[in-house]
């Protein structure tokens, strides 16, 4: 073996190189994105010839209506040309900040809004503030403050739904409930008004052998539908709502008699069998299919799923999950839809903002529509056919949007709440976690990051 | 599960190696001549490529392990705190657990299963061995991700596993959320892929270790009156004991590094009833910018392999001393 | 040792097969599953024969999977590490075979540390490290990453081959007054002709499998196994699909491991097997 002076030489040097290497903090200081001045004129500058690098997770319907938006957007400045990137909700969650910080950064991109994503992004320095563009191209008077709160953050990303806007959209999500009107109507059953009458439908249902509620978690994120859906009638909207933007900090807990509640419904409705059977190991897209072939009363998720229905479909509906209280004001998850965001290392901000522009415009959402997406613009009231299933989410937007009942997505509230949700909730629906003890986890997450909070 | 040929190789070097050092003085015998200084420019690319890659890297790594970061912003300093987390924080200790539980699939029972079956192979001469060898060494060879996507499809509600339950009778085996569904059976399943994996090499190599076994030494048993079991344990074991070594210590190695199979088959779930330590290390760095802890683990990881390399080794040495 | 009563051999032989019956059932189950036309309604079911072949499967997957992009990238990763990594380990383990040096212990002794050193622990400085180099998404990084981790081995490996040659070879290049590196390519690497083709049909394995750098350190740019992990990720619903995906994927593999077999038992062997 080496001999001892030698072994003591090495290890003298592993020694100096690590005191070298320990002097080094890791990150260095970011520079926040300056917002680029407004432009003089809007609309993609005449300079030369542009290629957009653009990321989206679209698919279905909806991402063929972006092809077709593309298309017309290079015909309409002939300069340019849009490279689009199309990835899965899941995979641009992870790779989206790799991306942006790698030599060939897309230009312009979908964001979540949250502090898993946004919020992680404005902190890098990665997105460009764009309230001049919203300025230049009257964005700020075409939606409501709301719609534009989930987008704003501080530009240190420290403080959530405060600040500069870095991310836009018009168009507008909301979860609640669908159902199959030939089955409600073989089982004589009406549209519930109450929580109470939905939960007498689930029974009835499950006694008729129908599966009351269409569902499948192994893809994690459809089990927060159905929480928060539940969630939503039972905690008050402006609690959530704190909760989620974290402007009580660590004042407010998740662990609270409401939230427990939700939580011992959601696991009773699973013990009682009313969601499909297997829903641990199958696929959301799957179920999804399985609804729209009839298998299913009940579906609990997105406006999404209308391009998978069919807009024009007259047997489906839809209708937020009422409140226990048929006097109460109808409160649903949802809001703004997937923001696109400017990326700071784009090298063509004005003909990005000029591509949003025109991806938020009239023209976009009124091809967007029979997919389901909500138009958000004030004033714009959508043509639809009336009893399909579209104008039923529709209606149902509007109906809460106008009693202020939005409730944006829980997972959004802290950086590994999206982690600490998906996956205590398949624990709490398979009896493998109590409802105390699901709670307790995700306030322990939520604790944590508040805590920790400069 | 791929038994990383690079990790089969790195185990049987890091045993040979030793061997060759600690075994009576240096094998210099083989070198001509007087010392060069020109090994130096042979050495350099190598080494220089190798240290920039992989030794200062571990040298950055450690220093990262004492920083809280996210990866972009300045870190604060952390201490000992992401270390420590390894016996406070739940998620870690799980991920441990289930390595120690895919040991099981991954290492222990390709290996009593290879050398049960090359023990009783043994005893006749096989033609058409290579074909054998062929198909038993694909489930190694081909890549991983590919396997591991033909397995999914193995365990999916419809898939080959569940229809063969059903149609023998026992369908009611199958678990209500599917196999990789269910919390109950999400990481034998995984374990199940892993042996299937290792199993074939296993048997492979044992057979082949077997063969060069004298016959002398067995018939010498069998004058002694000793039978088959006896034979197994007086003679074929020992002559094993090698390659024992060799296939423990990367099989256990390989098991904490599993990942490729766990981001394909299960991403961690359901829940985190299928998480493990490099899948931790990946997710914390991607997905919960918690990239100190993340560093932490890896080393941590890494502190551990050579552990088990170490007692491993030390180990089946002591039981080639008892002999 | 050779009692060969016919129950035993017949026992041993339906043993063997039911061994490699369960080796390749799961992929001729993956290869079936790919052939069931897609779409909704068509559903692969356990191990019964597809109502048609649908071989247009394996056009779709390619299309839709961006495996001509993907391929081009893991060959172009494999054709530049490869060569890199054999002639580094090739000269590096010459060295250390043939030649005296101080510090040569010690070296080698760091070269072996990297077979135990997992990825893992290396991976998160790598990331920021690549990152600063502007090498983020490209092959360079792959090529780069999976040579310096493949030398340590192949380092090994020749060094045990080189140290096999007689020493009568050597005295003979000395006396011909050949320098080091003539001995090297006119004499030592002739003689270790089969640990060289060895090593570089492993170091081919190696690049072609390599999942977990690829999904680290590349988005656009991946290479096959990304590709296809990242392809079943969003086709869950469409088996078959994804099925010939997998099959996609595996064949280059598996055509280099059915040419090159010696090769690759020698590799995955020798080192193992005593004598």
């Amino acid at each position: 073996m080496a001999s001892s002076s030698v072994r003591i030489k090495i290890a003298l040097a592993i020694l100096v190189a690590s005191v070298v290497a320990v002097g080094c903090t890791p990150g260095g200081s970011v520079s926040q994105a300056t917002a680029p001045p407004a432009p003089a004129v809007t609309g993609v500058p005449d300079t030369g010839p542009i290629t957009l690098t653009v990321w989206d997770q679209e698919s279905g319907q909806v991402s063929k209506v972006w092809d077709q938006l593309n298309a017309e957007f290079e015909q309409k400045y002939p300069n340019v040309t849009i490279k689009r990137v199309n990835r899965d909700f899941g995979e641009l969650k992870t790779l989206l900040a790799l991306a942006m910080s790698g030599p060939h950064g897309p230009d312009v991109v979908e964001a979540n809004q949250g502090w898993p994503d946004m919020g992680h992004l404005v902190k890098g320095g990665l997105l460009l503030p764009l309230d001049n563009y919203a300025q230049a191209y009257g964005w700020t008077s075409r939606v409501s403050p709301n719609v534009l709160r989930v987008s704003s953050w501080s530009p240190d990303g420290k403080e959530f739904g405060t600040g500069s806007l870095y991310g836009y959209t018009t168009m507008g999500e909301i979860v609640g409930v669908y159902y199959n009107k030939q089955i409600l109507s073989e089982l004589g059953l009406t549209v519930p008004t109450t929580f109470g009458e939905f939960e007498q439908d689930l029974e009835a249902a499950k006694q008729a052998g129908q599966i009351p509620i269409q569902f499948a978690n192994n893809d994690a994120f459809p089990g927060i539908h159905e929480f928060a859906t539940i969630q939503d009638q039972i905690a008050p909207t402006s609690y959530l709502t704190d909760l989620i933007f974290g402007t009580q900090r660590d004042q407010l807990s998740f662990d609270t008699p409401e939230n427990t509640q939700a939580a011992t419904t959601l696991q009773d409705w699973a013990n009682k069998g009313y969601f499909t059977p297997g829903f641990g190991g199958a696929g959301y897209d799957d179920s999804v299919s399985n609804f729209a072939n009839g298998e299913g009363l009940f579906m609990i998720t997105g406006n999404w799923i209308v391009a998978n229905l069919g807009a024009d479909n007259t047997n489906f509906g839809f209708f937020p999950l009422p409140p226990a209280d048929p006097g109460d004001p109808p409160v649903a998850t949802g809001g703004a839809g997937f923001p696109l965001a400017i990326a700071a290392g784009s090298e063509q901000p004005d003909a990005a903002a000029a591509y949003i522009d025109w991806m938020t415009s009239d023209h976009a959402s009124d091809l967007l529509l029979p997919t389901g997406e909500i138009p958000l613009h004030n004033g714009k009231t959508p043509t639809v056919q009336p009893g399909t299933v579209l104008a039923d989410v529709v209606d149902a937007a509007r109906t809460v949007s106008d009693a202020n009942g939005v409730v944006p997505y829980e997972d959004w509230a802290t950086p590994t709440f999206y982690d600490t949700l998906t996956s205590s909730i398949q624990e709490l629906m398979v009896n493998r976690l109590t409802p105390d003890q699901f709670v307790q986890n995700v306030e322990a997450d939520y604790k944590d990051f508040q805590t920790s909070r400069p | 599960m791929e038994i990383r040929p690079e990790v089969v190789r790195g185990a049987v070097a890091s045993v040979d190696a030793r061997r060759r050092w600690t075994r009576g003085g240096r094998k210099q015998e083989r070198l001509p001549g007087e010392a060069r200084r020109i090994a130096y420019l042979y050495i350099a690319p190598a080494f220089i490529l190798y240290a920039a890659f992989n030794l200062v890297p571990l040298v950055q790594g450690v220093n990262i392990s004492f920083y809280n970061w996210d990866g972009i912003t300045p870190g604060t300093w952390a201490g000992l705190s992401n270390y420590t987390d390894f016996f406070t924080d739940p998620l870690i200790r799980q991920g441990y657990v289930h390595v120690l539980q895919l040991m099981l699939f991954y290492a222990f029972l390709p290996i009593v299963l290879g050398l049960f079956l090359a023990a009783l192979l043994s005893r006749i001469r096989i033609r058409g061995l290579t074909a054998f060898r062929l198909v038993l060494f694909l489930p190694l060879v081909i890549t991983d991700v590919a396997t591991a996507v033909a397995w999914t499809w193995v365990y999916d509600v419809n898939g080959p596993l569940s229809t063969f339950l059903r149609a023998v009778g026992l369908g009611s085996l199958v678990p209500a959320q599917g196999w990789l569904g269910s919390f109950n059976t999400a990481l034998p399943a995984v374990g199940v892929f892993g042996l299937w994996g290792a199993f074939g090499f296993c048997l492979i190599l044992f057979l082949a270790g077997v063969m060069k076994i004298p016959a002398s030494l067995y018939e010498a048993a069998r004058v002694d009156g000793a039978n088959a079991i006896h034979e197994f344990f007086a003679v074929t074991l020992p002559g094993l004991r090698y390659e024992l070594q060799v296939v423990l210590v990367l099989s256990l190695i390989d098991t904490l590094g599993t990942f490729d199979e766990i981001y394909v088959m299960t991403s961690g779930g359901p829940g985190t009833a299928t998480s493990v330590p490099a899948y931790l290390v990946w997710r914390r760095m991607f997905q919960t910018s918690q990239v100190g802890s993340a560093a932490a683990l890896g080393i941590t990881l890494m502190l551990i392999i050579f552990a088990v390399t170490y007692a491993a080794n030390k180990l089946m040495d002591r039981w080639g001393d008892d002999e | 040792m050779n009692t060969s009563s016919r129950t035993t051999v017949v026992v041993n032989y339906v043993l063997l097969t039911i061994c490699a019956l369960v080796a390749i059932y799961p992929l001729v189950g993956v290869f079936l599953a790919s052939l069931y036309p897609t779409g909704p309604g068509s559903q692969p079911s356990g191990f019964s024969l597809p109502p048609t072949f649908a071989w247009h499967n394996y056009v779709t997957a390619w299309e839709q999977g961006k495996f001509a992009s993907s391929f081009q990238t893991s060959f172009f990763v494999a054709a530049l590490m490869v060569p890199a990594s054999v002639v580094l380990s090739v000269v590096a383990g010459y060295a250390f075979a043939t030649m005296r040096f101080r510090g040569s212990q010690i070296i080698f002794w760091l070269f072996i540390l990297g077979l135990i050193i997992p990825t893992e622990a290396t991976i998160v400085p790598l990331y920021y490290d690549v990152k600063a180099m502007g090498l983020l998404d490209t092959s360079w990084a792959l090529i780069i990453l999976e040579t310096s981790g493949e030398v340590a081995f192949g380092i090994f490996w020749m060094r045990a081959a080189f140290i096999a040659a007689p020493k009568s070879l050597l005295e003979a290049a000395r006396i011909d007054g050949a320098n080091s590196w003539q001995t090297l390519w006119r004499v030592m690497v002739p003689f270790a002709r089969p640990a060289i083709l060895t090593l570089t049909v492993l170091c081919f394995a190696d690049s072609w499998n390599e999942f977990f750098l690829a999904l680290v350190f590349t988005i656009n740019k991946t290479t096959a196994p990304a590709g296809l992990a990242s392809f079943s990720g969003r086709y869950t619903q469409d088996i078959a699909l994804v099925s010939a995906g997998a099959v996609i994927v595996a064949i280059p593999i598996l055509i280099v491991f059915i040419f090159f077999q010696r090769e690759f038992l020698r590799g995955m062997l020798t080192g193992a097997v005593k004598g």
